[in-house]
């Protein structure tokens, strides 16, 4: 079935880690830009991101996702860099604006911890498959009904957004304008919005009761359909992701 | 089956408000959607949030929200999982104000939204100071926050405005859309969520 991801089926060391431990890295990464703001270190991070990414095969599929911030990251540097309060030294001057050096500074660590951030998330959601991480979250003691409603999101997304197209032609062939001033596109908004939203909502009523009836709300223990997967490394890879974050809080505590 | 009206906090969910999460992000998503469409100045992303909190209560709105925003991290950008939490208290706030009887009339509902969009600035403002040291990413909201940092406001202050700014109009139109689609629906759908209801189970 046609389902909203990210994930790109490769076979690579990264794809076939745990999903865990790449949650795991994504927090233990971003933690680690805040325990040591250095842009040296963040750059550090940044760059064993990068290099997980490339090993994972998906360098060019995290392209997109960094395209999507690429406004907040010209906007902090922009901001930071003219108007941060402890600009003090002047790097250059644009007319009557002049551009500092400390809020460079500042902005280069906030860039580099959204790289990171951007990086681990991709490294995380590109080589991991929805279904994958759910169900190794479920095992973990996870809600088997939040899975449920996490992989159902999934899926019906791009139903209903097949579905958008037939609303938007159907009201359209009963006059309705989709141009014009801006009174006219937000009067357009509700017979769009409309059928959407009560169309969605009777199939809820129906879900529910195909739900029950396969014993959904049931509070007996849930089996799995699919064998557990192997994870070779897995306390090791763990181990050390976790040694590094404490490594990191020592070293912010002694120097 | 007692008597008393279960609590809304009631951690008790019902299939059908559960499957409402899925739905109302589904509607968050088509919102965005048809907003960027009819190429309207506000994101409308949270039609669906706000929906289901006046439908099921605040637990189902919250876990909407934050589930939205996980899953909009997932499949689209990275950085709207930070807004997790904004988009839970979106939920909260909706839903008890609904259920308190908030949403009777226009001039409640606005008052509601009105509150949403305060909250969430409120609660983004700390998030925004922690990730991107007070911006938003929002044309408008930075426009605001660096005429406000040139004029010497505190960071956290200027920070507060970027949010105000963007959040307030988008949560007052909003709220009114859902309260305008929520007072449409027939009887015989919006009972079905309700967690304060004594439906008895099967």
């Amino acid at each position: 079935m046609n389902t909203m991801t990210l994930y790109v089926e490769k076979d690579s060391p990264v794809h076939r880690l745990d999903p865990l431990v790449k949650l795991l890295y994504v927090f233990a990464s971003i933690a680690l830009t805040y325990i040591l703001p250095e842009p040296l270190f963040i750059a550090g991070v940044l760059f064993v991101t990068l290099l997980l990414l490339v090993i994972g095969k998906v360098f060019r599929n995290s392209l997109p996702i960094l395209t999507l911030s690429m406004f907040l990251i010209f906007s902090l540097v922009i901001v930071q860099g003219f108007f941060h309060p402890d600009n003090v030294t002047e790097l250059f001057s644009i007319g009557p604006l002049v551009f500092y050096e400390e809020g460079l500074y500042v902005a280069l660590v906030l860039v580099l911890r959204v790289l990171v951030m951007i990086g681990s998330f991709s490294v995380l959601i590109l080589t991991t498959s929805p279904d994958e991480m759910v169900e190794r979250l479920i095992k973990k003691g996870m809600s088997p009904r939040i899975g449920h409603v996490i992989l159902s999101v999934l899926q019906l997304i791009p139903q209903m957004r097949a579905t958008t197209s037939k609303i938007t032609d159907a009201q359209r062939s009963r006059g309705m304008e989709t141009e014009g001033s801006m009174l006219t596109r937000i009067k357009a908004f509700f017979p769009l919005m409309g059928p959407v939203v009560l169309n969605s909502l009777n199939e809820t009523k129906e879900r529910s009761i195909a739900l029950e009836m396969r014993g959904f709300g049931s509070s007996t223990k849930k089996t799995f359909l699919n064998e557990e997967k192997q994870y070779p490394y897995n306390k090791l890879l763990a181990g050390i992701i976790i040694a590094i974050v404490i490594l990191g809080i020592v070293w912010r505590v002694m120097v | 089956m007692n008597n008393n009206k279960k609590s809304m906090w009631s951690l008790k969910l019902s299939t059908a408000a559960i499957v409402l999460i899925p739905a109302a992000i589904g509607i968050n998503y088509i919102g965005k959607l048809f907003a960027s469409l009819l190429r309207l100045p506000l994101w409308l992303d949270s039609i669906g949030t706000v929906l289901a909190a006046m439908l099921a209560g605040p637990v189902i709105g919250a876990a909407a929200g934050i589930i939205n925003n996980i899953i909009y991290g997932i499949t689209v950008s990275p950085v709207s999982t930070v807004y997790a939490i904004t988009s839970g208290a979106i939920g909260i706030t909706v839903g008890v104000m609904a259920y308190k009887g908030w949403i009777a009339n226009v001039k409640k509902a606005t008052i509601v939204g009105l509150v949403t969009g305060l909250v969430a600035a409120i609660v983004s403002t700390p998030l925004n100071m922690i990730f991107w040291g007070g911006q938003t990413g929002n044309i408008w909201g930075d426009a605001f926050y660096t005429f406000l940092i040139s004029n010497d406001v505190p960071q956290w202050l200027a920070s507060f405005g970027d949010s105000i700014v963007v959040d307030v109009p988008d949560k007052v139109v909003t709220v009114l859309i859902s309260y305008f689609i929520f007072k449409g629906l027939p009887k015989s759908l919006t009972n079905i969520y309700r967690q304060d209801s004594e439906i008895e189970e099967l």
